[in-house]
């Protein structure tokens, strides 16, 4: 769009009118703006950053309930998370789940999207919906039913007892190596798919003559994968990086229902005990704020990185 | 695409009819509470073949001197009671809360010391509280004043499969009044001769100790609430027996409720120690009809004021700052501190044990029980409820329990327990500061 008036018609026109009249028409354009900002603008900074304010103000509060006052010093709250094993146990157990989850479950869904891209495959309708499924599965659901599945007389003790791959049945959410094992199982089965449709997206997006190109010279399947897809789908791969890693340090239901944090705390995560502080607890809000600003912290960190060491664009 | 474009036209309609649905069912579900009148009271609580029948047999009783008046039961699982309360308390919405709700025993101390303002206390209900037993009472005293109405009744009882102890060759008798180093040896006999454990939990849920330690007048805190998880006798006898238990094999560890309830619905375990409560589940079994007993608990040897009961959960009415206080206070006392009747009703048919002693005497409590082999057990269990020793939980009842679950864990994967209870000391000191 132009920003400038065409010169005047009418050589009467004075200059004071030329600026009256771009003012009049420009005004009115970001008025339409505006106007359809506003209503969602207001939503935002009514529902999401008020709350945070407030949240902040409360994270340097101490206080039983609703008898808080402006601790001293101000960040006791924030130093006292340095002291606290249970929050530093849990911070270990979150970023164990990220560490090992998100890489598996973001190659996981490249290869896939990368398999069912395939012009020739067949059912390519079928492949996508069922590995898609998952998502629509509600996380209490099927952390529920993973805790059936994973129980002492469960189906997978069942089955690997009748294939005698063990002697006896594994008791897998009472041991830490197991219980953790099973909750990033279950995120990668739930996750994996969800991610799987960006890269597809993304994937169909490129431009065909480029793997036709690399065809041409010669490159075989996996070739054309590292350098002709990967490099291409670079952008994708860290909004979904970002959103992983994101979502993991926020993780809740899996902790909540499936382990219940257990055994002895060991897998239990950031939000859960944040849960656990401010509800199931001697109610410490002012606490339970902090510990959600250092979870926010964390996340901006690091998808900072991300986008440092991803983002190579000049 | 057209298939598409229809899929998406029937999820518009779809979603379209939710909405014009879910409009519906707002409007016909405002009727209800819109009419305040001085006759309703609102009560949140859970459980509806239980406390929410209890209320509803209640409201029929005071019905009858009372034509006019409503309950307005709102079914609220303790879970989502707890964080509504936490919610409301937070946020200084008084005028949300409902006349009446139940609160878990252990809760008690925690709520009313966090959010003051949301509770009133009993101080002018003229209920006569001696006619409770004084352990009972004591989780809802705060500062010497009475806030809660103890309804459901938590005395713990033992109980056993008759059939697998006779097959064994013991009777209900050898497990009545006994320590628990003989339980430990007769359960051991019984494992070895018929493959059967006799207790079982679930891993890091410290239920059995906690019922360990009260048996003993013991809990994880002193008098004045400060933590007493190091230098605990009682709490150290009580995981020594545990860690007996769990390796004799006599205790299985399961890591659900529902697989708790399991292991002896399904005959995997031949009894269980826990609240009085516990009879519903059992009973849930209809196969399992007249094989089962009680008894009491065994008891510790070499603790100080052991006895052989104990008591775990139960729960009780508060009174909200939002009450209609007169009209709450006098119903309560009608019904639930008042009534023989009431409780001569709810008893045969969901099991609810009374914990209003004078209940007691009533005949209803004396019938013999088929499902146990003929045995009056409701008049036993109100009789363990009048010995259960009182303890403090006190108001970090859950972060301390939480603390001695995770210690007790890590003692059974071969930690030095004096380290494990120390580090269980010190997170409770630091929930504390």
């Amino acid at each position: 769009m132009p920003r400038t008036i065409p010169r005047s018609t009418t050589a009467l026109d004075t200059e004071s009118d030329k600026q009256k009249r771009r003012f009049g028409i420009e005004s009115r354009r970001s008025l339409t703006g505006w106007t359809f900002l506003l209503p969602a603008s207001l939503l935002i900074l009514w529902m999401n950053f008020y709350p945070m304010i407030q949240a902040f103000i409360l994270s340097l509060k101490t206080g039983k309930g609703t008898r808080l006052n402006f601790a001293d010093p101000l960040w006791y709250n924030y130093e006292r998370l340095f002291h606290d094993d249970v929050f530093l146990l849990t911070l270990k157990n979150t970023f164990i789940y990220l560490v090992i989850q998100v890489p598996i479950m973001l190659v996981l869904a490249l290869i896939l999207a990368t398999l069912l891209n395939d012009p020739n495959l067949k059912f390519k309708a079928f492949w996508r919906t069922a590995i898609f499924l998952p998502c629509a599965v509600s996380l209490v659901s099927y952390s529920l039913v993973f805790r059936t599945m994973f129980s002492n007389d469960g189906i997978v003790n069942d089955a690997l007892l009748g294939m005698h791959l063990i002697g006896s049945p594994i008791n897998w959410l009472a041991q830490t190596g197991t219980a953790r094992f099973v909750i990033i199982l279950g995120l990668v089965w739930r996750w994996t798919g969800y991610n799987m449709v960006f890269y597809l997206a993304a994937l169909q997006n490129l431009d065909y003559a480029t793997f036709e190109a690399a065809r041409i010279d010669g490159a075989g399947p996996i070739k054309t994968f590292f350098y002709v897809t990967v490099p291409q789908l670079k952008p994708m791969i860290l909004l979904t990086a970002i959103m992983s890693t994101n979502g993991t340090l926020q993780l809740f239901d899996e902790s909540w229902n499936l382990t219940q944090g257990g055994p002895a705390n060991t897998s239990m995560t950031m939000s859960h005990y944040l849960y656990n502080l401010s509800f199931r607890n001697n109610p410490n809000f002012g606490y339970g704020s902090a510990l959600s600003y250092a979870i926010l912290i964390m996340v901006a960190i690091l998808a900072f990185i991300q986008m440092k060491v991803g983002d190579k664009r000049d | 695409m057209k298939n598409n474009r229809r899929i998406i036209r029937g999820a518009a309609m779809l979603l379209a009819a939710g909405l014009a649905m879910g409009g519906l069912g707002a409007c016909s579900g405002d009727k209800p509470s819109g009419e305040v009148t001085g006759n309703t009271l609102t009560v949140w609580c859970w459980d509806p073949a239980f406390n929410i029948y209890a209320m509803q047999e209640a409201e029929k009783i005071y019905q009858k001197d009372h034509p006019d008046f409503k309950l307005n039961i709102v079914e609220t699982p303790w879970d989502d009671l707890q964080t509504k309360l936490t919610t409301l308390g937070q946020a200084n919405q008084v005028d949300q809360l409902p006349d009446i709700f139940l609160m878990q025993n252990n809760a008690f101390q925690k709520n009313v010391l966090a959010y003051p303002d949301l509770f009133q206390d009993y101080k002018n209900a003229g209920i006569d509280f001696k006619q409770y037993p004084a352990g009972v009472v004591a989780y809802s005293i705060i500062d010497g004043t009475n806030y809660g109405l103890p309804f459901d009744n938590g005395a713990a009882i033992d109980a056993l499969r008759t059939d697998v102890l006779t097959q064994a060759g013991y009777t209900v008798a050898d497990f009545t009044d006994i320590t628990w180093d003989q339980y430990l040896t007769i359960a051991k006999d019984v494992l070895a001769k018929t493959g059967k454990p006799l207790l079982s939990g679930q891993a890091g849920s410290s239920d059995m100790i906690m019922m360990m330690l009260q048996s003993a007048g013991a809990s994880l805190f002193d008098a004045k609430g400060n933590p007493t998880i190091t230098d605990n006798d009682a709490l150290l006898a009580s995981i020594d027996m545990y860690q007996q238990l769990v390796k004799a094999g006599v205790f299985v560890e399961v890591n659900s409720w529902d697989e708790y309830i399991g292991t002896f619905v399904n005959n995997s375990v031949a009894g269980t120690i826990n609240g009085s409560w516990i009879i519903g589940s059992i009973t849930s079994a209809a196969d399992q009809s007249g094989k089962w007993d009680i008894t009491n608990l065994p008891k510790f040897s070499n603790v100080s004021g052991a006895t052989n009961y104990s008591a775990n959960g139960g729960s009780s009415w508060a009174i909200t700052s939002n009450a209609n206080y007169a009209l709450a206070a006098d119903f309560l006392k009608a019904t639930f501190a008042g009534s023989t009747e009431f409780y001569d009703t709810i008893l045969p048919s969901s099991g609810a044990l009374a914990n209003w002693l004078p209940a007691g005497e009533s005949k209803v409590y004396a019938e013999p029980q088929a499902f146990f082999g003929g045995d009056a057990i409701y008049s036993k269990i109100v009789d363990y409820a009048a010995k259960v020793p009182s303890n403090n939980t006190g108001a970090y009842y859950y972060e301390a329990r939480d603390a001695v679950g995770a210690a007790i864990t890590k003692i059974l994967n071969g930690a030095d327990p004096a380290t494990a209870l120390a580090e269980a000391q010190s997170t409770v000191e630091f929930a504390m500061q």
